[in-house]
């Protein structure tokens, strides 16, 4: 049933347009190597103490979790545990893991390096991520199977042991990485890791290239129930530059690359030796408003009027800013979350109504417009592109936009202190449930929502319900809420969502990238 | 003073400069806005986890302490674990200091290959068309963008005629060398225009000089007068231009090495300031200006090689 489903939701996602995959082929070849040209290198490969989507989107090449997510990134399915039951409380979770199960060394993988893995991941001292495996009050593990006890009843545990941080690492070896500290354990066993998952790495040259060999240990069987994976070396080339890595890939120097910039998308479309893939992400692009009573000077807010904010959308046309800068590849956001996030509940929004923008700034008090400015990445084309569009757009209801711009860790600072009237932003999920963007965008306690100081106690309420509700149908009837009072007066103007665009050789397939941006090389192959 | 003297009292003096530099960029490093905990964490960061990163990195204690062990170590040649990172200054800086020497050595050799020959040329056929012709060409070299050279140069001789490899370094030096001689002629572009009409400009100067006439009417041929005489008091102007120059070459070579996926310290430096990763950036700049300090030096060496007078 989940498998037809599944099906379905792909078929609608071709025939939408949004996801364009290789057609099935005939027979995947075996060994052999893929050159995959990334933007930027890796930092630091600890499933627990990375931060960065450069580290997250390889880590599932090179260790497993528990659950992993579908393909379309909208549920779980077995990974190295092939069960899972919950108690009748929703307190405490069973699960069996997969027998004989080895990592890449060639050890096994026992219940005992999945506590010790699990306990590591979820100490609150260990990284940012720990917070998704909070509920988790003891686990329990004998023989094959790992009983997880839970604080309070967990919706999201499910998906959280199917995300990277939970990732199953052997105690043994990493106990055996030269270091005092867990800390310099850690560090060193960074640089040369070892897990249970389809490749091992041999090589890293920092800032150049990656070398991961096939993990003749692996225990997932491809179609024809032979070992995966199909490659017997996958190469990670660091190439920073957009047009470089194109040039590369039509030279043939390299299989396949990421971020190909919109603009080029056609272009690659057209050309017979290429294969363009859009796959769907939960990537959504936005601008944030400030929504408190005063700026950080004490100077009053504008947009801290709910109508404001809602005149500000309605003065944006999205379709002309996704004509414009995405050439047409992104959709409109719909809610505050991409509509490849679980419990989305999306509605049109915002449809541009110049008029109506009017109108809500002359109700608002605001009839002759007012100056405001947005925080923008310096060398962000897209960026540089929206905000020359909405620039326009608000100055035809008398909204004066400057645009300061500055680098990352500039916005990042100003924005943690609440000082700044807009900001762009960008957001993809790094989990298969909704609660990890809902607790960023809408629910105020965390991060002020999305530092706007927008708040809303009754959302508030409901993600706290959400948050122990096991009652699916209950719990997406709060999300729906959830969703519906922050579009009302939200304190973001709604842009789009966009697909992850990557290129391959025609001779090179199989890559899968779901929409949390894993990559997935374990089913990947170049044809001889 | 002799030749030895000077190059030990400059290399004394790179001692101390070290030491300014030293305390300028840790100063200036924290003054960028933000902080390599909010690079780190990025938006996502909860106030918890920014207080205990910053904790555990040191950042909480006063700047007068953190700079006082930041001197203490680098004394100590220990420059400390770069935070983007995770792994030595010194291990990270050591991986991608070659690339970036190797580049900037082979495009100041290029550059200097063609400027010369070209400047004497365009020298002795002062306002006649091989002259112009030379002054247009290096006119638009000047001019052009190095990002923009360098996607031109990739497009024609790598994926276009696959002459070199469309960017990397390759393996070993003969494979370094094959793959920077795209990125380092980019380079030597806009650098041989420099030299080209400075040189130019230097010879025609030192060709109405009395000491040239004399030389002349000691009945010395053209030939010898031209390369003894004239191009050796010409270069000297040059030679301080091309010292001068190598700072703005490493510069340069940080847009040619992302266009040309170099793996050098230009890279490494902008990504470090971008991740406020300071032990990085101080390390960096240090070893920087040592390099330029270095290069001064040789261009003093060579000036008084040129004309012993540069000496007293």
């Amino acid at each position: 049933m989940r498998r037809t489903l599944l099906r379905t939701g792909f078929a609608a996602l071709i025939a939408a347009g949004i996801l364009v995959v290789p057609q099935a082929t005939d027979a995947a070849t075996r060994g052999g190597k893929m050159i995959y040209a990334r933007y930027a290198d890796s930092l630091f490969l600890d499933p627990v103490l990375n931060d960065a989507n450069t580290d997250i989107w390889v880590l599932t090449n090179l260790y497993d979790t528990l659950l992993a997510p579908t393909k379309d990134g909208l549920g779980v399915q077995p990974g190295l545990a092939t069960k899972w039951d919950s108690s009748a409380d929703a307190k405490a979770l069973t699960l069996t893991l997969r027998p004989g199960v080895k990592f890449a060394d060639g050890s096994p993988l026992t219940a005992g390096d999945v506590k010790w893995s699990l306990d590591r991941a979820r100490d609150p001292k260990a990284g940012a991520w720990s917070g998704s495996l909070a509920s988790i009050d003891g686990i329990e593990a004998s023989g094959d199977t790992v009983r997880i006890a839970l604080k309070h009843p967990d919706p999201t545990i499910i998906p959280a042991l199917a995300t990277f941080n939970a990732a199953i690492l052997s105690q043994k070896l990493f106990e055996a990485a030269p270091g005092e500290t867990p800390e310099d354990k850690a560090r060193a066993f960074a640089e040369k890791p070892v897990g249970s998952g389809p490749f091992i790495l041999t090589a890293w040259q920092r800032g150049v290239s990656m070398t991961l060999r096939r993990n003749p240990h692996y225990w997932k069987p491809a179609e024809d129930g032979k070992p995966l994976p199909y490659l017997d070396e996958l190469e990670f080339q660091i190439i920073p530059d957009d047009a470089t890595r194109l040039l590369k890939l039509k030279a043939g120097e390299i299989d396949g690359t990421e971020f190909v910039p919109y603009a080029r998308v056609k272009e690659l479309q057209a050309d017979p030796s290429l294969r363009m893939e859009l796959w769907p992400s939960t990537r959504v692009t936005f601008l944030t408003m400030f929504a408190g009573a005063t700026y950080k000077d004490g100077k009053p807010n504008p947009m801290a009027n709910p109508k404001v904010r809602q005149a500000l959308n309605y003065a944006v046309n999205k379709d002309a800013v996704i004509g414009i800068t995405t050439l047409g590849l992104g959709k409109p956001m719909r809610s505050f979350m991409s509509a490849t996030t679980p419990l989305f509940a999306g509605q049109d929004l915002y449809k541009h109504d110049p008029a109506k923008a009017r109108a809500l700034l002359a109700e608002a008090g605001f009839a002759r417009g007012f100056e405001t400015s947005i925080l923008a990445l310096s060398g962000n084309a897209d960026e540089a592109n929206n905000l020359a569009i909405v620039q326009q757009m608000w100055g035809q209801v008398g909204v004066k936009l400057r645009i300061d711009l500055v680098d990352n860790a500039t916005r990042t600072a100003r924005y943690r202190a609440e000082d700044f009237a807009m900001r762009t932003s960008l957001w993809t999920n790094d989990i298969s449930d909704p609660s990890q963007v809902t607790s960023y965008a809408a629910y105020y306690p965390n991060i002020h929502s999305l530092h706007s100081q927008w708040r809303d106690e009754r959302v508030d309420e409901l993600f706290v319900k959400s948050q122990q509700e096991t009652d699916p149908a209950a719990r997406a009837a709060q999300y729906k809420e959830i969703q519906e009072r922050f579009c009302a007066a939200p304190p973001v103007v709604f842009l789009y969502e966009t697909p992850y665009p990557v290129a391959f050789r025609k001779q090179a397939q199989g890559f899968v990238q779901i929409p949390l941006g894993n990559n997935l090389f374990e089913a990947a192959f170049v044809d001889k | 003073m002799s030749r030895a003297g000077l190059v030990a009292a400059r290399l004394l003096q790179i001692v101390p400069t070290f030491l300014a530099i030293g305390a300028v960029v840790f100063v200036l490093a924290r003054l960028l806005p933000g902080d390599p905990v909010s690079a780190m964490l990025g938006d996502r960061a909860t106030e918890e986890a920014v207080t205990r990163l910053r904790a555990q990195m040191g950042l909480d204690q006063p700047l007068w302490t953190q700079f006082l062990l930041f001197a203490g170590r680098m004394l100590h040649g220990d420059f400390g674990t770069s935070i983007a990172l995770r792994i030595p200054v010194t291990t990270a800086v050591a991986e991608r200091l070659p690339a970036t020497l190797m580049l900037t050595a082979l495009a100041t050799v290029l550059a200097i290959s063609i400027a010369v020959p070209l400047a004497f040329l365009a020298a002795t056929q002062a306002g006649r068309w091989p002259d112009t012709l030379i002054r247009v060409a290096f006119q638009v070299g000047l001019s052009s963008p190095i990002f923009y050279v360098g996607l031109l140069l990739l497009t024609v001789f790598a994926a276009g005629l696959r002459w070199f490899p469309v960017g990397g370094y390759g393996d070993g030096v003969a494979g370094h060398l094959y793959h920077l001689l795209l990125p380092a002629l980019t380079l030597a572009l806009s650098f041989s225009a420099v030299i080209m009409r400075n040189l130019r400009a230097a010879i025609l100067e030192v060709l109405q000089a009395e000491f040239v006439d004399f030389a002349r009417s000691k009945g010395l041929s053209r030939r010898v007068v031209l390369f003894r005489h004239v191009l050796r008091n010409a270069l000297l102007s040059t030679v301080t231009l091309v010292g001068l120059h190598v700072g703005a070459l490493l510069g340069g070579a940080v847009i040619t090495e992302s266009v040309f996926a170099v793996p050098g310290v230009g890279r490494l430096m902008v990504d470090s300031i971008f991740a406020r990763d300071y032990p990085v950036i101080q390390a960096l700049t240090l070893v920087l200006a040592v390099i330029v300090s270095l290069a001064f030096l040789v261009t003093d060496l060579v000036q008084m090689w040129l004309d012993p007078r540069v000496a007293r």
